[in-house]
């Protein structure tokens, strides 16, 4: 059996590069610089993955700001508004202001990665509306910024888009969500990742929606949550990204066991949110580690 | 009835001169540093100061002079906060790197992991809980009596609380075994342990040894406080913890959080004179005294109100503006609190926060307005007593 295992989300900086974007801010370098460092860092980020050897392998989002504003970059009548608390973490991402009907002018290109290789990473629309305090609804969003996003991506060859939901499992509003992935083009599978919240609540009602798997943050959501025969493939967040502490291999082996044990649809191995809330020298043994529980239980199986 | 006053304070960190920084970064000082120092030295009427700007002029600085120039950085944000008429002061945290790194770096436990993105380009140092937290000894008792030799002024000592202190850490220690796929109530306790040793063993210290040399007043902060609403009986514990048995006014500052998470919890607070919370980020700048033209204190002064404790420090300034408030606009935001809480005695007036984002020019003007706003607002509930509410 071979056990899946992928790092989506925003991966973490070098020092290097916050030091290059450091000095692009106080004027003592160029963009292209800081461009050049960002490749560095993406090659690097790639060789991790590679070397741990996850399934597919994510670009880090190295350049994004935060979860939307690329979209919003390249969207007509969105713009980015000021600071906002993102969850109970000491970072902050900048919410959307609505001034139009929202469209995407102009997709954000693919990373330079083999066709079926790669997963790209992308809000998911509630979390996108939740991001503009509901000015927009989730299905607009998703009609007309998500979905011409996901073709793009998916002629460019993504194998997985994992949308990422920080908000959805403490807000509990999965109507509006599962509304909106209808949405979305069929052309790729999807898996909607949980992102640092408690899952418990809305699991039951995530077992019909359109998604292949469902993320689940098992530093936040007890393994008792899990329904035995869930429908959906667990891509289970066994990396804590808002944790220093480096994850020991045989104890995720073990937690895997006992939630395979509950039958659902599949299990794949990924952290619990974006790695950028860890300094990028521990983000890149988290991999490690990852890869390395991924193989010992496919040795196991 | 006596006359209505309010005291005016600062709530900590100033920015710090461009001489001070670049003498500890190691790195070169060009004329305008010199410039600066020579300029606000004057203004501020700094006894002395002319062997600061001789030192600078040296451009050669041994290791043995770096405690010189922080201490110049010292008396000159104390003479600015004299000069600018507040009642209460301290040093600016001068002398500190920042509020957690400060604590972080100093006591036994925690160890510096590395960078980590707070927006955009901008990152801080985050560290990890390796080992149940402890000091030696009281870590700012000689800044407090460097403070207390040199100004006549009330001194108010501002601390780092126990919550932030573990939410803005990493926990390699308290939580760590057994976190994957552990229970609610798990993380919970791991996080009270932490919060409470802290407090006992890091904070308490302090405030002990401060309070022995003759401090009579400290603030804890604690930014953190409402990041998770359910944990804010934490942030209660920590206060009481680290503040027990202590003879001396004390006081929390809250900033840019959701104070509705306050209430009930912080009706638990042992003895706590005073919350000092952010308000100006959140208010119009239009004048006025009625609800509507006061938005950011509306809905957290009826807190204050329907619960009775604790008393208000007031934020008046916002702090990530170079908006300078009118003193019309101060005294209005007063006058505002005052007839909501209905009673002048139950406020303090204070910024939203540290100005340390903001230019000493851009502080000194701000601050200034604030006080003769604080008067405003005095002479104007002292010339009509009987208008006040009751």
């Amino acid at each position: 059996m071979q056990l899946k295992a992928y790092a989506p989300g925003i991966y973490p900086r070098s020092e290097a590069l916050v030091q290059a974007t450091r000095d692009l801010d106080r004027g003592r370098k160029k963009q292209e610089e800081v461009d050049q460092q960002v490749d560095r860092d993406y090659e690097e980020f790639v060789a991790v993955q590679e070397q741990a050897g996850l399934t597919l392998i994510s670009d880090g989002l190295l350049d994004w700001q935060d979860h939307f504003r690329p979209l919003v970059d390249r969207s007509d009548g969105l713009a980015a508004r000021p600071l906002s608390r993102f969850l109970d973490t000491n970072t902050f991402f900048r919410a959307v202001l609505v001034e139009g009907e929202p469209r995407l002018r102009d997709p954000i290109p693919a990373p330079s990665l083999p066709a079926g290789r790669w997963l790209a990473s992308l809000p998911s629309p509630y979390a996108f509306s939740r991001a503009a305090e509901g000015a927009v609804p989730a299905k607009a969003l998703a009609a007309n910024v998500l979905a011409p996003q996901i073709e793009s991506y998916a002629k460019e060859g993504a194998a997985l888009v994992v949308l990422i939901d920080p908000f959805v499992a403490r807000d509990g509003n999965i109507a509006e969500l599962v509304g909106a992935l209808a949405e979305l083009p069929n052309d790729v599978p999807f898996a909607l990742q949980l992102s640092f919240g408690d899952a418990a609540s809305v699991l039951a009602a995530l077992a019909e929606a359109p998604v292949e798997a469902i993320g689940v943050d098992f530093y936040s959501t007890s393994l008792d949550a899990i329904p035995t025969d869930y429908p959906k493939e667990i891509m289970a967040g066994v990396i804590d990204s808002r944790s220093s502490a480096l994850e020991d291999p045989a104890e995720i082996g073990r937690f895997a066991g006992e939630l395979a044990a509950r039958n659902p649809a599949g299990v794949s191995l990924s952290p619990n949110g974006d790695l950028q809330f860890v300094p990028e020298s521990i983000a890149r043994e988290k991999i490690a580690r990852l890869g390395r529980s991924q193989a010992a239980l496919e040795e196991v199986a | 009835m006596s006359d209505v006053s309010f005291l005016t304070r600062e709530i900590g960190s100033l920015g710090k001169p461009s001489w001070r920084v670049k003498t500890f970064a190691g790195r070169p000082l060009d004329e305008s540093d010199v410039a600066d120092a020579e300029r606000w030295g004057a203004r501020l009427q700094v006894d002395g100061h002319e062997r600061l700007l001789e030192l600078l002029r040296s451009g050669q600085f041994a290791a043995a002079e770096l405690p010189e120039i922080d201490d110049w950085a010292v008396i000159y944000a104390i003479r600015l906060l004299e000069q600018v008429g507040l009642d209460i002061v301290y040093d600016g945290e001068q002398r500190r790197t920042e509020m957690y790194d400060h604590v972080a770096a100093f006591a036994r436990g925690f160890e510096p992991r590395g960078t980590v993105r707070s927006f955009d380009n901008k990152y801080y140092n985050k560290a990890a809980v390796v080992e149940s937290p402890s000091i030696d000894g009281p870590q700012d008792v000689e800044e407090y009596e460097f403070v207390r030799a040199h100004t006549e002024r009330g001194v108010k000592v501002p601390l780092t609380g126990a919550y932030t202190m573990e939410d803005w850490s990493y926990d390699e220690h308290y939580a760590h075994e057994g976190a994957l796929g552990g229970s609610r109530e798990r993380r919970y306790e791991a996080r009270r342990l932490f919060v409470a040793d802290v407090a006992t063993n890091v904070i308490l210290p302090n405030v002990e040894g401060l309070v022995a040399a003759g401090a009579d007043w400290i603030q804890i902060d604690e930014p953190a406080a409402t990041t998770k609403p359910d944990e804010v009986p934490l942030v209660v514990e920590g206060f009481n913890a680290a503040t027990r048995g202590v003879e001396a006014k004390k006081s929390m500052h809250i900033c840019f959080s959701d104070y509705s998470a306050l209430w009930p919890a912080v009706l638990d607070l042992d003895d706590c004179l005073e919350l000092q919370l952010e308000f100006a980020n959140r208010d119009s700048r239009e004048l006025g005294t009625g609800d509507d033209d006061r938005p950011g204190y509306e809905d957290t002064l009826k807190l204050f109100k329907e619960h009775g404790y604790p008393n208000v420090g007031l934020g008046v300034l916002d702090i990530h503006s170079d908006f300078v408030e009118p003193a019309e606009l101060v005294r209005d935001r007063i006058l505002y609190a005052t007839e909501v809480l209905g009673d002048p005695e139950r406020i303090q007036v204070n910024p939203d926060c540290g100005l340390r984002t903001r230019s000493w020019d851009v502080v000194y003007e701000k601050l200034a307005n604030m006080v003769q706003g604080t008067r405003l607002a005095e002479e104007a509930l002292n010339r009509a007593p009987t208008s006040a509410p009751a």
